[in-house]
């Protein structure tokens, strides 16, 4: 009774932050290039991008279509590798300017103690790191020996300061879910306060990549251990927001699942194109700054974001918990969208 | 002006966002931290001429802005109701050499203009 009556108010709420659409979360793709060369990269990016890095200014001119900006609407400056940008410093203090937040997800190779110093005097806020294993599984994640050193350092930065809403996140493979206890000693003796445990969607250059991809038990295993730390409660512990887990909802998040691509998440992508989250399906991009108004384009599109019944279909035609997933992840519907690329909850 | 009253009403009855602090999958957290920019001019007492190079840092986390060719500078530090600044030459002899100076802010507000005046050594 109590649930059912958990699951219904739940569920209203969802409906009402969907017809409000408030732009909570911005996404700048700022570059593509970047230095390493991840399996698991989402991203078509490359140490020398086809695209070149989008100016500050037209960034800036989007930005300026936001006539009243959400209270905590944050930017991410993501890529490619962000770092790679010299001007991060004058486009964060641009955007602190605006009323809005700003910080990095960062691979942290060039993370070191001038940069993370004039970063913060810019006014970021917010730092994730990618930790990807311990030294051995990191680096071959990477695929550049002595990327996990660089990480070590920008984590003993990134914890120094008391102004950064810090996390460290990391993407469980075949190679590293066996040293799940060891990667969180490292980080709790780290002094790190929040980690977040993501599994790999295989799309990018991670398609073809059977080692980089959790098979049914192991996933079930990272949730066992999500749920064992967060009993502990000596670290933020907990599964990212990229898929519904059925009767493990309650045991690894704060919330329930809740995709908010195209509700509260948007984005500018490198060629200007406006989008939810960047790792999309480039077939939902819903206009480009170039030649569109970027927040009339958010207040008036992203119907299939906001309005998903076009996904009830294959397997989710008939499943019983679709009014709680919705589909999944929006990250789930690419190609001839039949079917979501991945089930969570079908892999428990 | 009837849809804003509909949203602002909905906005009231629902969870709300700050409520429900979320963060994009492949994002950061969100910040929701208090935190003011300072911003400032540093004029040479004697000349009354901007000066170059001189390094303002608050004492939290050692957040700081340098002055440029116009004196100016700006940074942001943590919130704190009262914070202490230290003003020090960071190249003296290239324009000048000035004295290190302390100063006070206490409840800042969120953004503050400075009008320092520092003297020559």
């Amino acid at each position: 009774m109590f649930s059912s009556l958990k699951r219904l108010s739940f569920r209203k709420f969802r409906k009402v932050e969907t017809l409000r659409h408030e732009l909570n979360y911005l996404f700048w793709e700022c570059t593509t290039r970047c230095m390493l060369d991840c399996l698991h990269c989402g991203s078509d990016c490359h140490v020398d991008s086809t695209h070149p890095d989008m100016p500050a200014e037209d960034f800036l001119e989007a930005l300026d279509t936001i006539d009243t900006p959400a209270k905590n609407l944050i930017v991410a400056l993501t890529g490619g590798e962000p770092l790679l940008r010299k001007d991060l410093e004058t486009v964060g203090m641009e955007i602190r300017k605006r009323n809005m937040r700003w910080g990095i997800v960062t691979n942290a190779y060039l993370y070191n103690q001038e940069r993370h110093r004039t970063l913060l005097n810019a006014g970021m806020g917010a730092l994730t790191i990618s930790v990807d294993g311990l030294e051995q599984s990191h680096d071959w994640l990477r695929n550049t020996k002595g990327s996990f050193s660089r990480v070590d350092r920008a984590i003993d930065l990134a914890v120094s300061s008391n102004r950064l809403n810090f996390d460290v996140v990391s993407c469980i493979n075949q190679r590293n879910i066996k040293e799940l206890k060891e990667i969180y000693s490292y980080l709790l003796d780290k002094g790190v306060k929040a980690w977040r445990l993501f599994t790999i969607i295989p799309i990018g250059r991670a398609k073809e990549n059977p080692d980089l991809h959790l098979n049914n038990k192991e996933f079930k295993e990272m949730l066992d251990f999500i749920a064992e730390r967060r009993k502990e409660k000596a670290m933020d512990v907990k599964f990212s927001c990229e898929g519904y887990v059925g009767t493990y909802e309650a045991l690894v998040r704060d919330t329930p699942f809740f995709c908010r691509a195209g509700i509260n998440i948007g984005s500018i992508l490198i060629d200007g194109s406006i989008s939810a989250c960047p790792n999309n399906d480039p077939s939902f991009i819903q206009g480009n700054i170039y030649s569109d108004n970027f927040y009339q384009v958010w207040q008036t599109r992203f119907t299939p974001f906001r309005d998903r019944s076009w996904n009830r279909k294959g397997p989710c035609a008939n499943c019983k918990d679709y009014s709680l997933c919705q589909g999944n992840g929006f990250h789930n519907w690419h190609g001839d969208k039949y079917a979501p690329l991945v089930c969570h909850k079908g892999k428990l | 002006m009837k849809r804003k009253q509909i949203k602002a009403l909905i906005g009231g009855l629902s969870f709300g966002t700050a409520l429900f602090v979320f963060q994009a999958c492949y994002g950061m957290p969100q910040d929701m931290q208090d935190d003011i920019f300072i911003e400032g001019k540093v004029i040479s007492q004697t000349s009354g001429l901007p000066v170059n190079g001189i390094k303002v840092e608050s004492d939290i986390d050692e957040h700081y802005g340098i002055t440029d060719s116009q004196g100016e500078f700006g940074f942001y530090t943590p919130w704190m109701d009262s914070l202490k600044l230290t003003i020090e030459d960071t190249d003296p002899g290239s324009d000048g050499d000035y004295l290190s100076k302390d100063t006070v802010l206490v409840n800042p507000t969120q953004e503050m203009f400075l009008n320092i005046i520092l003297e020559e050594n």
